[in-house]
């Protein structure tokens, strides 16, 4: 056994040796953790794609800090939405990478892992796409939100449920974070005179509703609101609607793109109602104009995860003029906390725990398969504009 | 006289190794620590008892669960929370170890399996204690050990105190139970063993050290995520164990040193990093059958002719 | 309330159905190898991926592509059998650390050449739909059903009358014997393995075109499958049969009563349940050499 140990002492001994990576003179290189792997790669690549679209769009040009000319550099980690790798990935890219700003994360635990360390080293964590309420109450002051988070998300959607009288509302969704979350956040917010009617959680990677679909059928509630992405949602709608069953449909930002009209079809999906983060079709410039760029370089429509990331670098990179320098964390992080800043989701400027406030909208499928928006008022707009 | 020397020397390298390098590293060696902790629970029941749980790290869940909500809903102190629940762990494990162990072999297995994923339910569903999916962040670590290097030597203190009591156990007249219990128990019981006692026993002590790692894990992550404590992670640390060398002292550290760090060396290659991984799972089974501890055991022996 | 439960019951016997074609496929092989393979779940994955492949690119018949499907993957689980598990021979705990490496690779492999994002295979079937009085089912769920009780009743007979299932049976009931009277083990290993691959094929590939083929489809199923072995009963395959489907309706009638989120336990627990009152499983039997 002495030997073993010893071989393996060796062994350690050899492995310790570790070099730091060399900086590029004129590159500034920024982190990014996302889940590119595993059953959440999907909404992962969403959140990629935004990033590497406005890394694009800022290194056509470059960008000015103290005199001197940069582009930006993404160093990606996948994290797999496990907390453990989430915080290796954050230890790397602070002490091994030595990044000035991280952004990303998928997965709401993980973010909680990615947070203190981002605090222990004075390098802030930039979330976009993570929507735990609790993220920032957790009084690190390394830690932003660009994207809105479950209450906030659902705050719209539930008055909106609450005046059209939709009781009992029940619900579909993934038996996760994301899931339960807005499971959670939408009956804090409900107003009391609907109730919460049948709850059907299942797990991520599963798509058979039919024991859903059933109970569905046979309780009848008014309406159901699904909470999960793209790929099983359009599953479970498909099912709903085979079975036979007409009930008003309630989703959430994932729902609300052509992609999802080209899983399904317009009959299937008329009359659906959700929040939505990122109306691609709206009628603000800043939002045209990102959906344009977005389907140049992917050729599709834009997701709303992509949206937020995307705003969330050039965040950054202004936080980075704004403090006059690429470096050094702390100030960084100063600059980060008063700035005033307009993105393609809205305007974007957090609040004293680190978060932020942009809009979130309520919109509706159309028979003719487009949509429209249906709040906030000043916004609404008929079918085409959604 | 000479090998407690040794050991005196290797134990003050393993605390000077701060010195020395990267926080990174550091990083990447606690959680090689606290991987190894649970492990050297199962490898108390797997590898001298011949007891396959594929539900272990749920144990190291409900470790890790009681201790998030002793130290932050009931304002407990750090130790007291921690010592807690180790004693939860090990009484779950008392419990539902007498349960499983009325199943042999592969009923065993899945019987472990089953509630590993029903405590695996209970800490993602029960939002009310467990804050359910999101995770249960702002879990504190203790006064004194909040920066990585000292947090580093907390980390292989549980280490050191897991393979002591590993140590312990084996060399007592326990230990030597435990083994003619997986060579064979028949033959053990006609000599008078209550195996189901000391089969029992041994698992509670395993959970209590898979409990031991939990804790110790999310005060150094500072948030529990249910999927810290599922099947895979589970899986993990059969394969832990096992690749280590079963049924040795060393294994455990050597399959957490192989399990946590060569993931992160192959961080570069993205998704291929799985595979290769898994292929070489494969291959050490076909080739290391005894596993990394028998091997470099077998090689130093070589050397030494 | 009736209406309910019947459908539930349906429901059931469809979910049923798939983990009944994973259990069978793992009871043969432990049956014969008292190999337990985890890596059934994958290889289910990759009935349905092969499945997609033959349908959307080289032929368009949808019972075509789940034919090569499975006899792809038999020859697969042949391969698997003779390169890994013949080598471990004897060596129960290695072959299973050797499955769930073999886990790793698969999986992973399948998302380097698919990429992470699931597959549509829309086949007529999924389309049409059948009316049982005031229910609707997607004809696929019937006919999942259906196909799952026409090769369980093939099994049955081949397993009885034909000259591989007897040799079959007879190595899973004691090996040694079955030596003694001439029957070339070897040969039966790689037969149980291939035979117990391509069920697990076709069960991939008849849920690919209900749901969706993505690379964790297996994952779930694998481990109800198990659970349905269990609950049968370990080397017996009618028990693989009753396991299957009763975890199946289990699971589906639960959410009629009981928190949705807790699914998954339900099952579990009931077969804790019914194995703490039949230790072996409700056919299990009490096999030569076994305490």
């Amino acid at each position: 056994m002495m030997k073993t140990l010893f071989a393996s002492a060796a062994a350690l001994a050899l492995a310790l040796t570790c070099a730091a990576p060399a900086h590029a003179q004129d590159k500034v290189t920024v982190g990014i953790v996302t889940a590119l792997s595993g059953p959440l790669a999907a909404p992962g690549t969403f959140q990629m794609n935004g990033f590497r679209l406005a890394e694009e769009e800022i290194n056509r040009e470059g960008f000015t800090v103290g005199g001197k000319k940069y582009t930006v550099q993404l160093k990606v980690y996948d994290t797999r939405c496990n907390a453990a790798e989430g915080s290796s990935a954050m230890q790397r890219l602070a002490t091994v990478d030595k990044v000035p700003v991280v952004l990303g994360e998928l997965c709401s635990p993980v973010a909680s892992a990615e947070g203190p360390i981002a605090q222990d080293y004075s390098v802030p964590l930039i979330i976009t796409v993570a929507s735990a309420p609790d993220l920032t109450e957790q009084g690190n002051k390394y830690l932003f939100r660009v994207n809105a988070h479950n209450e906030q998300l659902n705050v719209a959607l539930a008055d909106f449920v609450g005046k059209q009288g939709w009781s009992p509302l029940a619900f579909i969704a993934w038996n996760n974070d994301a899931g339960r979350g807005g499971v959670n956040g939408m009956k804090k917010l409900l107003p009391p005179s609907i109730k919460t009617g049948y709850l059907g959680y299942f797990n991520v990677g599963e798509v058979d509703f039919s024991a859903h679909v059933s109970n569905l059928r046979a309780q009848n509630p008014r309406a159901v609101m699904l909470l999960m992405d793209e790929e099983p949602g359009s599953l479970a709608i498909k099912q709903i609607r085979d079975a036979g069953l007409k009930t008003q449909l309630v989703g959430t930002l994932a729902m609300g793109s052509d992609r999802f009209l080209k899983r399904l079809d317009a009959q299937r999906l008329e009359g659906m109602v959700q929040y939505n983060a990122f109306p691609p079709n709206a009628n603000v410039p800043s939002i045209q104009a990102f959906s344009e760029l977005y389907r140049k370089k992917y050729g599709e429509e834009a997701h709303g995860f992509a949206a937020q990331s995307y705003d969330g670098l050039k965040l950054a990179v202004a936080a980075m003029q704004k403090a006059g320098t690429v470096t050094d964390g702390k100030k960084l992080r100063d600059a980060l906390a008063g700035i005033d800043y307009n993105g393609v989701i809205g305007h974007i400027k957090f609040d004293s725990k680190g978060q932020a406030q942009p809009p979130v909208y309520v919109t509706q499928w159309c028979a003719d398969g487009k949509r429209r928006i249906l709040y906030p008022e000043k916004l609404k707009a008929d079918c085409g504009a959604g | 006289m000479r090998r407690a020397g040794l050991l005196m020397l290797l134990v003050a390298a393993l605390y000077s190794i701060p010195l020395v390098s990267a926080p990174y590293v550091l990083h990447i060696l606690v959680l090689c620590c606290l991987y190894a902790i649970p492990a050297v629970g199962l490898n108390l029941m797997l590898g001298y008892t011949g007891l396959v749980s594929l539900g272990h790290i749920a144990f190291a869940g409900i470790g890790a669960y009681t201790a998030a909500y002793l130290m932050v809903d009931l304002k407990l102190g750090y130790w007291s929370a921690l010592a807690l629940a180790v004693a939860a762990s090990g009484v779950a494990g008392a419990v539902i170890g007498a349960i499983c162990l009325r199943f042999r072999s592969h009923f065993f297995m899945i019987v472990t399996l089953a509630f590993g994923l029903m405590l695996y339910s209970v800490m993602n569903n029960w939002d009310e204690v467990t804050r359910g999916a999101a995770g249960f962040p702002g879990i504190p670590r203790p006064a004194g050990f909040g920066p990585l290097e000292s947090f580093y030597r907390l980390a292989l203190g549980g280490a050191l105190v897991a393979f002591a009591v590993q140590w312990l156990v084996v060399r007592s007249s326990f230990g030597r139970i435990l083994v003619a219990l997986r060579q064979d128990e028949r033959l053990a019981e006609a000599k008078g063993v209550n195996a189901a006692l000391c089969k029992t026993a041994v698992f509670a002590l395993g959970s209590a050290l898979a409990g031991l790692g939990g804790v110790l894990l999310v005060s150094f992550l500072r948030v529990a995520a249910p999927a810290s404590f599922n099947l895979a992670e589970s899986i993990n640390a059969v394969l832990i164990v096992i690749i280590g060398g079963a049924g040795s002292l060393a294994g455990p550290i050597l399959g957490a040193l192989l399990f946590v760090g060569l993931p992160e060396l192959l961080r570069v290659a993205a998704e291929w990093r799985l595979v290769v991984f898994g292929a070489i799972l494969v291959l050490i089974t076909l080739f290391a059958p005894n596993g990394i501890a028998d091997l470099i055991a077998r090689g130093w022996n070589r050397l030494g002719r | 309330m009736a209406a309910a439960l019947l459908e539930q019951l349906v429901n059931g016997l469809m979910t049923g159905s798939i983990y009944v074609l994973i259990a069978l496929g793992m009871v043969l092989i432990y049956g014969v190898m008292h190999v337990l393979n985890f890596a059934h779940g994958v290889l289910f994955m990759v009935g349905g991926y092969v499945c997609h492949f033959f349908y959307t690119r080289l032929t368009g018949s949808y019972t075509a592509a789940l034919l090569l499907s499975m006899a792809t993957l038999a020859l697969i689980g042949a391969g698997i059998e003779r390169s890994i598990f013949r080598p471990l021979q004897g060596n129960l705990r290695n072959q299973v650390i050797a499955s769930l490496g073999l886990i790793l690779v698969i999986e992973n492999l399948v998302v380097a050449i698919w990429g992470p994002n699931a597959l549509q295979m829309k086949t007529p079937a999924t389309e049409h739909l059948i009316s049982l009085g005031e229910l609707r089912f997607p004809l696929q769920h019937l006919m999942i059903i259906v196909v799952t009780s026409v090769v369980v009743a093939a099994l049955f007979a081949f397993l009885k009358w034909s000259k591989l299932g007897t040799a079959l049976r007879a190595t899973s009931q004691d090996r040694n014997a079955a030596m003694v009277v001439g029957i070339p083990v070897e040969r039966v290993d790689v037969a149980s393995f291939a035979l117990g691959t391509a069920l697990a094929a076709l069960g991939g590939a008849l849920v690919g075109p209900l749901f969706l083929v993505f690379p964790q489809m297996g994952d779930a199923p694998m481990v109800k499958g198990l659970a349905g072995i269990l609950l049968g009963g370990m080397g017996s395959v009618p028990g693989a049969v009753i396991g299957g489907l009763i975890i199946g309706v289990a699971e589906s009638v639960s959410t009629l009563f009981l928190p949705t989120d807790y699914r998954d336990s339900i099952a579990f627990a009931i077969m804790v349940l019914i194995l703490l009152a039949r230790p072996r499983g409700l056919f299990g039997v009490r096999m030569r050499g076994e305490a």
